[in-house]
């Protein structure tokens, strides 16, 4: 069912350009209810710095602790960001079209929180220009002939990591283009002079137009495979761990960067009506996409399952003593167990039983709760992939512990989310967060064919 | 539709609706000669397979599992790609894509060798060492290295016994539901035995709108539990009769390959049908080539996957370097099989990537057939190097793999037996498409409701209609 | 004799039939490497230091029970899981068969630790503080290493590197076992045991202890030579170049014990 109206291009204009040209008045307050967070999270940083990492609640057998768990989790986010633009341009799904820019934009601020997240898992952020290229410009300490190891996922990492962030930016800046005119035209003074700059001259000629979608498409392909290698790699930080037997797994790459775009594209879905909400696109953010990111998440949510049940069914397979022990600790033993149906029934079962009725997906607030509830089992999936492994990781029992996150610890976590949303706020104050020129193009191609007495919705195809 | 017959750029093609039924029906019910002779020849190779089947029966009897490697090869070669064949119809209707109408029976009637396949399950189901070993041995475990805990009932056999039985009967259900309006279509032209079958099948069939609404939540339904029940089964046999065999192999990502595996190369085999139904079997108005483009694409995207999986299959063992890991690395992919694994390789990665990477290429219908004879040949030594490997493991008890066993040779029994094996599978897919229309009249006509061309600002386009 | 010296490959060889439990081996760790005190705090945080550690296991219900230990430190296995993680070359094999630790490249990703089967790594949460009347007693020759690092036993490398300089580069004289032993050049461990449960020595110094369990186990994989050797966790493939000899049983427990 087709249920927006085409509307002239001067209202899409107006309406999509009012979170910047007319922001509301609560911008300002929101935006400093956020910093502060993010403030407290730079503090507690701060103070770890000072004192040590022993502020936080690690131990010996848990080397990683919550850090990690967040930093798995916002670049699982991240992977958000292609999945809707790249695949589904290339896939050419019309319901795409509204979510493209706001999915590309949390893909490279959930990249950038995402790195922070190492700087300060390691204590001693300076000490990293030995490890990644953090600094621009700073190359590695080749005079000293420090050089990195190559055979190190942790360098794989970082490098695959920067690629993704550097390759989003510019899909983001490619698809800007268009948009940064119309805005440049409807600016006076410093704004006018700066998105001049950053509209590249576009004036919306015939050859302009074709370059951009060449490069549109090409980024979309060739994002691709640094999409799939960005979270396995991350996976392979743990499946390349021989001495935790349960990270040592040949199925942990597919099944990150299926988990990922589960909590990826759930956290766009939310995002999206968010905005809906705050900046009143009820017009643009239809129903419809709604209804439309639910069945897909169905379907990632299933895909996702599948790996979840393999990764645990071939940890009892092969009858190894002390794997069946480890997934009997993870699984069935307090406090693991609770968390443990908290994250499945919180991550698969509530969200797909409530994304399989059409009205469901298309009430606001059950969709909200579902794509809350996602995220915060594919939390608790990293929590718990991470931590009860390395709590129980020797063969003897001597060393075993247990991981209780400090004070420090939570406050950075939190924090992050702050800043995930004070930078979505800030981008949306000074760009558009749903793409103008797409949803036009959208409505261009809009029409209808008539079957018998009933209308049904079509689209212009170029094949 | 008369000035839309011939649209310009034949991706999409539409045949009049009134003459499909006529068109297709008259196909069916002739035996060209190309057909006659094709069917011959399978026929003889599936007699030539029985022969096989025999002289290594009677040769090694069913005691010792080791000499059935190779029928286990073929059994799950052709298991892979007729079980995932119907796969396509449902999957692709249930996404509502349009380019897949001339595709869909194409796939759905690889419904009809279910039952070939639970024949050809029979043997294996006997040989399979049991869970429990019969004497415990130094080194030695007392049950074999696999997810089932308790042996005989809860054994591997009757999960994998039953799930080749369910998929099959499932395979039929999808094939029949699906076939159900064009039989009771067809009825009018058939004679004979064809109109006997067809009122039996399809007699209750009278097209009302309710028998529709019916006939669309059953094809959902079926689909939808037709896919998650094949992935399940080829979980379990792909480790049953793959991993389990190898001791001490543990590899999540292994049922994961094994299942693309089974998407690449039965999308590969349906590209290739459709390429001859296009060329030679006289069905350009029906067969455009925008069922090729799409699925080149999907084609690709499984090619690519497939590498994916087997990389960080590959990467894991590596980097663990246990000896175990080792071993397995040393046995399956680059010692003992490592000629089968470089084959492998080239014919489901390398190939179909190297062909599909072109638009152009991916545009035509010569491109995608030529990456699927890859992908299929491809997978049939997938099979060969795993099946064949894993029968020869060494002793199935063992707490690891200790040493790499040699590659083992195909006597002639076992070229027969996998030749055989898949010329029956072939004889009995033609013997079906003379009974069965193998373009879906339903499908087709109700395609030609969706689509229209019309003006857009100077150019004439195609419209396609996306109902909800 | 100067051109008999040894290819140094560094062996160590646990008795656990000596090892009585005493923590001896663990003061004395304590002392050479400059490890900072083990206050109640650190130990109820699960952050102490313990280069060298006894694990103890009680074997059997009360009474009729048995204490067991076995000292675990670093194995410097040749195969070390820790090695290939780090993204610095933080910790790499240097030719003489050790795994060591380079304090000022650490950045304190902390994989190694996690990627270490004996848990034998330890990091530097806080700052280390020694009281004020200890800081002339720090080792001179052993790093003081701050927070944010990882370390671990080095086999006493201070020593070992003392001991080639002087017996091999000064005196151009063998560096075998009863060198070692008499100018006190084996690892501080080693030294303190009471029992002589820990034995240390070139792997191919027939005049050191250690020769025959690493010939026994490298070339017959037991054998018969040496019934009781093994290594610790072997089965991941690390091969340490650490070998237990395991207790012999004389009196075992009643109806078998309990859980071990």
């Amino acid at each position: 069912m087709q249920e927006g109206r085409v509307l002239p291009a001067r209202q899409i204009n107006r309406d999509l350009l009012g979170s910047i040209l007319y922001s509301p008045r609560w911008f300002w307050g929101a935006v400093a209810v956020l910093g502060l967070i993010v403030m407290g999270g730079f503090a507690a940083a701060g103070l770890m710095i000072n004192q040590g990492m022993g502020v936080t609640g690690l131990n010996r057998p848990v080397m990683w602790g919550f850090f990690i768990v967040n930093f798995v989790f916002w670049i699982g986010i991240s992977h958000a960001g292609v999945m809707l633009s790249a695949i589904l341009r290339l896939s050419k799904a019309e319901w795409r079209r509204p979510a493209t820019r706001a999915a590309e934009v949390l893909t490279v601020f959930s990249l950038m929180t995402a790195m922070l997240m190492p700087l300060i898992h390691t204590g001693r952020p300076w000490r990293l220009v030995y490890w990644i290229y953090t600094i621009p410009f700073i190359p590695y300490d080749f005079a000293r002939g420090i050089w990195p190891n190559i055979r190190s996922p942790l360098v794989w990492d970082p490098s695959a990591v920067y690629t993704y962030l550097t390759s989003s930016i510019l899909f983001v800046l490619v698809a800007l283009i268009p948009d940064l005119a119309v805005l440049r035209d409807r600016t006076t003074g410093l704004p006018h002079k700066i998105y001049t700059v950053l509209a590249m001259g576009w004036q919306g000629n015939p050859r302009q137009w074709k370059l951009q979608i060449i490069a549109g498409v090409l980024l979309s392909a060739l994002i691709l495979p640094v999409f799939v290698s960005v979270h396995s790699i991350v996976s392979w930080d743990f499946g390349m761990a021989i001495a935790v037997k349960p990270w040592h797994s040949t199925i942990f790459a597919p099944y990150f960067v299926v988990g990922a775009v589960h909590s990826g594209v759930s956290a766009v879905a939310f995002v999206m009506i968010i905005l809906r909400w705050i900046y009143g696109w009820q017009d643009y953010i239809r129903h419809e996409h709604i209804d439309a990111l639910g069945r897909l998440l169905i379907v990632v949510a299933t895909g996702w399952f599948y790996f979840f049940v393999m990764e645990v069914i071939f940890g009892f397979y092969g009858r190894e003593a002390d794997e069946i022990a480890f997934r009997d600790f993870q699984i069935n033993q307090p406090p693991w167990n609770l968390w443990f149906i908290f994250f499945v029934g919180l991550t698969y079962f509530l969200p797909v039983a409530m994304w399989l009725a059409s009205s469901w997906r298309r009430n606001l607030w059950l969709m909200s709760i579902a794509c809350i509830s996602v995220n915060i089992g594919m939390w608790l999936e990293r929590f718990l992939i991470i931590i009860p492994a390395l709590a129980e990781k020797q063969l003897f029992t001597f060393t075993w512990y247990t991981y209780a996150p400090s004070a420090v610890e939570i406050t950075i976590v939190a924090a992050t989310f702050a800043l995930v949303s004070m930078l979505m706020l800030l981008f949306a104050r000074v760009l558009p967060l749903i793409p103008l020129y797409d949803v036009k193009e959208g409505d261009i191609l809009k029409t209808e064919i008539q079957i018998g007495r009933r209308t049904v919705p079509a689209t212009f195809r170029e094949d | 539709m008369a000035e839309s017959a011939h649209h310009s750029s034949d991706m999409w093609v539409f045949p009049r609706s009134a003459e499909v039924t006529e068109f297709v029906t008259r196909k069916t019910f002739t035996r060209p000669g190309p057909v006659t002779l094709a069917m011959a020849l399978t026929g003889v190779l599936l007699v030539l397979g029985i022969i096989g089947f025999v002289m290594k029966a009677a040769q090694h009897g069913f005691d010792d599992h080791t000499p059935w490697g190779y029928y286990a090869a073929m059994f799950s070669f052709v298991f892979m790609v007729t079980s995932t064949g119907p796969l396509a119809a449902a999957a692709f209707r249930i996404t509502k894509s349009h380019w897949r109408r001339p595709l869909s029976r194409v796939s759905e009637i690889f419904g009809i060798l279910g039952i070939f396949n639970i024949l050809l399950f029979i043997p294996l189901a006997i040989v399979l060492p049991t869970l429990n070993n019969p004497d415990v041995g130094h080194h030695e475990l007392a049950l074999r290295r696999s997810i089932w805990f308790e042996g005989p009932i809860g054994s591997p056999l009757w999960w994998d016994l039953f799930g080749v039985i369910f998929v099959g009967i499932n395979a039929l259900a999808l094939l029949w539901l699906s076939a159900v309006p064009d039989m009771a279509e067809a009825y009018e032209k058939a004679t004979g035995f064809r109109r006997s079958l067809y009122g039996m099948l399809a007699g209750f069939w009278k097209g009302t709108k309710r028998q529709w609404l019916i006939h669309k939540a059953g094809m959902a339904l079926l689909g939808a539990w037709y896919f998650m029940l094949l992935i399940f089964v080829h979980f379990i046999i792909s480790s049953d009769y793959g991993q389990s065999m190898i001791p001490g192999w543990k590899d999540a990502i292994f049922p994961v390959v094994y299942s693309l595996s089974g998407f690449q190369s039965a999308l590969g085999l349906i590209l290739i049908i459709m390429f001859i139904l296009r060329r030679f079997g006289g069905y350009q108005e029906y067969i455009g080539i925008s069922p090729f483009w799409s699925a080149s694409k999907l084609l690709l995207a499984f090619s690519l996957l497939w590498c994916y999986h087997m990389f960080s299959f590959g990467i894991t063992y590596w980097y663990g370097r246990t000896e175990l890991e080792q071993n397995v690395l040393k046995y399956l992919l680059f010692g003992s099989y490592g000629g089968v694994f470089a084959g492998n390789f080239f014919f489901s990665f390398v190939m179909p990537f190297l062909v599909l990477l072109w638009n152009p290429v991916r545009k035509s219908d010569w491109g995608p057939a030529l990456a699927g004879a890859s992908a299929l040949i491809g997978a049939f030594l997938f099979n060969i190097r795993i099946f064949v490997g894993s029968f020869n493991a060494g002793n199935v008890y063992g707490e690891f793999i200790t040493e790499v066993p040699p590659p083992v040779y195909p006597g002639l029994s076992d070229i027969l037996i996998v030749i055989g094996g898949i010329g029956g599978a072939a004889f009995i897919y033609l013997l079906a498409t003379r009974i069965i229309p193998i373009i879906s009249l339903w499908e087709i006509k109700e395609g030609l409701l969706y689509q229209k061309v019309d003006t857009f600002i100077r150019g004439r386009y195609l419209v396609l209609a996306k109902p909800e | 004799m100067a051109d008999q010296r040894f290819d140094h490959k560094w062996g160590m060889v646990v008795d656990l039939d000596r090892c009585t439990g005493c923590q001896a081996c663990v003061v004395a760790c304590q002392s050479e490497n400059n490890i900072p005190i083990n206050t109640k705090d650190l130990f109820l945080q699960r952050r102490a230091y313990e280069w060298i550690r006894v694990e103890r296991y009680w074997e059997g219900e009360f009474p009729n029970v048995k204490a067991r230990f076995i000292p675990i430190m670093c194995q410097h296995c040749e195969n070390a899981p820790c090695e290939p993680v780090c993204p610095v070359y933080a910790t790499y094999h240097n030719d003489e068969g050790l795994n060591v630790q380079v304090y000022n490249r650490c950045v304190g990703t902390r994989y190694c630790a996690n990627n270490c089967p004996y848990q034998v790594r330890f990091f530097n949460y806080w700052e280390p503080v020694w009281p004020e009347r200890m800081r002339n007693h720090l080792n001179s020759d052993v790093t003081v290493r701050s927070r944010g690092i990882m370390e671990k036993c080095s086999f006493c490398i201070q020593r070992i590197r003392r001991a080639e300089l002087k017996v091999e580069q000064q005196e151009r004289a063998v560096l075998d076992y009863p060198t070692m032993k008499k100018r006190n050049f084996l690892p501080a461990c080693v030294s303190a045991c009471p029992t002589n449960a820990l034995t240390f020595a070139d792997q191919s110094d027939t005049t050191g202890p250690v020769n025959r369990y690493f010939k026994a186990l490298d070339d017959h994989e037991g054998g018969e030579s040496a019934p009781r050797a093994y290594r610790l966790i072997e089965e991941v493939g690390t091969k340490p170049n650490v070998i237990y000899l395991k207790k012999v049983d004389k009196y075992p427990l009643k109806n078998g014990g309990g859980h071990g």
